[in-house]
């Protein structure tokens, strides 16, 4: 019966996400998209001094172990941070792109399509890339790179102002000015 | 009321597969089966098998031991279906972002073998009717489907919603529809097997299945059948300020 009730808990938790996605869905195709508002700002420069190497490395020959845990941590919490935003301004560029894919100009269309492909990518490198820091902050002595995110940032970055402006020379810049 | 062979009980039977039928030939006049071949054929078998199986209860020449066996045929054969059409509907939602295709396909293979050992050990517990052996083969095949079924269907769901991807809307009706049948229908099967084996209390459980069945067929029907209404979409205004920090930090970056 302890089998019967786990099953039932676990497919009635099933069913109130499907019909919350479901829910969530149909509230985003009635409401009006202001999604760009909700993209945050990232010092990159600040991110790329986080992750750096060398930066590890100076840390890890000035200080003392113990010290050397301490600050690399707070230096991964603070990296988990971007990251997390980062991951957030991509899930917000998806649905910007998605908004401007059925565009009947073709440059609008295929610069769209570009800038939902990178974000997706970037999503996906963001989750890996938590996982990663999550694991670093057990280990912190462990060796870390999260140089691709930063990449495919950058990358994300262009795409949204290439779309941003075809769609719209006069604020195109605007859109991407604030990832 | 809730009797087997009352009214309700034949209507909610017989209705929902009538409609599948209805909406299958629907969706073949408008040639919407070039997009999802595999759902049309899924109407088509599970709506006659579950007529088969009906016409089998209700047939006094049919034998017990008979229906049984033609119930666990059918049961084979749509869950079969019902897998095939949730890789249609993968393909569906992963074949419009190529970057995710491959974590995609990672996903359901992962989510799928754990998915089926998890069914094996729901299997292993659950208790065997030693006098009638094929209802308890039934029963846990039926439970093995759904589990299978909701976990994959889930993992679809969560993880489409993790990465904001888009519906097409005709894969969403599908994957709901098939997605709270296969919740409930696992909820009802595992208290069926394991639970209180009362008259009532089983003919309860079996007037929730059939009227969830009749919910997901026009669950169907609306997402296939009704026009998809566009996205509005408004100008949005960002701060003026930001331009020219992005662009300096920018610059900075291509000039390393």
């Amino acid at each position: 019966m302890i089998l019967a009730i786990v099953i039932v808990i676990s497919a009635t938790l099933a069913l109130v996400v499907i019909l919350s996605v479901a829910v969530t869905r149909s509230l985003q195709v009635k409401g009006s998209v202001r999604t760009a508002l909700a993209i945050r700002p990232i010092d990159i420069e600040a991110f790329r001094n986080l992750i750096d190497p060398a930066e590890d490395g100076y840390l890890r020959r000035r200080l003392p172990p113990a010290q050397f845990r301490v600050v690399r941590r707070e230096r991964l919490r603070a990296m988990a941070a971007y990251v997390h935003v980062a991951g957030s301004n991509a899930a917000v560029l998806v649905r910007v792109g998605e908004a401007a894919l059925a565009s009947a100009d073709p440059h609008v269309a295929g610069a769209a399509q570009q800038l939902v492909s990178d974000a997706l990518l970037l999503r996906r490198n963001t989750t890996v890339a938590l996982v990663r820091i999550y694991l670093a902050l057990a280990w912190p002595s462990s060796g870390f790179a999260a140089l691709r995110v930063v990449e495919h940032y950058e990358q994300l970055s262009g795409a949204a102002m290439r779309l941003g402006r075809l769609q719209n020379p006069a604020v195109a810049v605007r859109l991407s000015a604030s990832i | 009321m809730l009797q087997a062979h009352s009214l309700l009980w034949n209507y909610l039977w017989v209705a929902p597969n009538i409609l599948l039928l209805v909406l299958a030939v629907v969706i073949w006049r408008r040639k919407l089966h070039k997009q999802f071949p595999v759902f049309l054929f899924f109407a088509v078998v599970t709506a006659i098998e579950q007529l088969t199986v009906y016409a089998t209860d209700v047939l006094p020449s049919v034998s017990p031991a008979i229906w049984w066996r033609v119930l666990l045929a059918g049961l084979l054969v749509e869950g079969l279906i019902k897998f095939t059409l949730i890789g249609e509907i993968f393909s569906c939602v992963f074949g419009l972002y190529p970057s995710l295709a491959k974590l995609g396909k990672l996903l359901i293979s992962g989510v799928g073998v754990v998915l089926v050992l998890l069914a094996a050990v729901a299997a292993a517990y659950t208790p065997k009717d030693s006098t009638y052996p094929i209802i308890s083969v039934a029963l846990v095949l039926e439970q093995t489907i759904y589990l299978i079924e909701c976990g994959l269907i889930l993992s679809l769901f969560v993880f489409a919603a993790y990465f904001r991807m888009s519906w097409n809307r005709s894969s969403f009706g599908i994957a709901l529809g098939l997605g709270i049948s296969a919740c409930v229908h696992l909820a009802t099967w595992a208290l069926m097997v394991r639970g209180n084996s009362s008259a009532p209390y089983r003919n309860f459980l079996v007037f929730l299945n059939m009227a969830t069945y009749h919910v997901c067929v026009l669950i169907w029907f609306y997402y296939l059948l009704l026009p998809q209404k566009s996205a509005t979409t408004s100008a949005v205004s960002l701060p003026e300020n930001t331009l020219a920090i992005w662009n300096r930090e920018l610059e900075r970056l291509l000039q390393q």
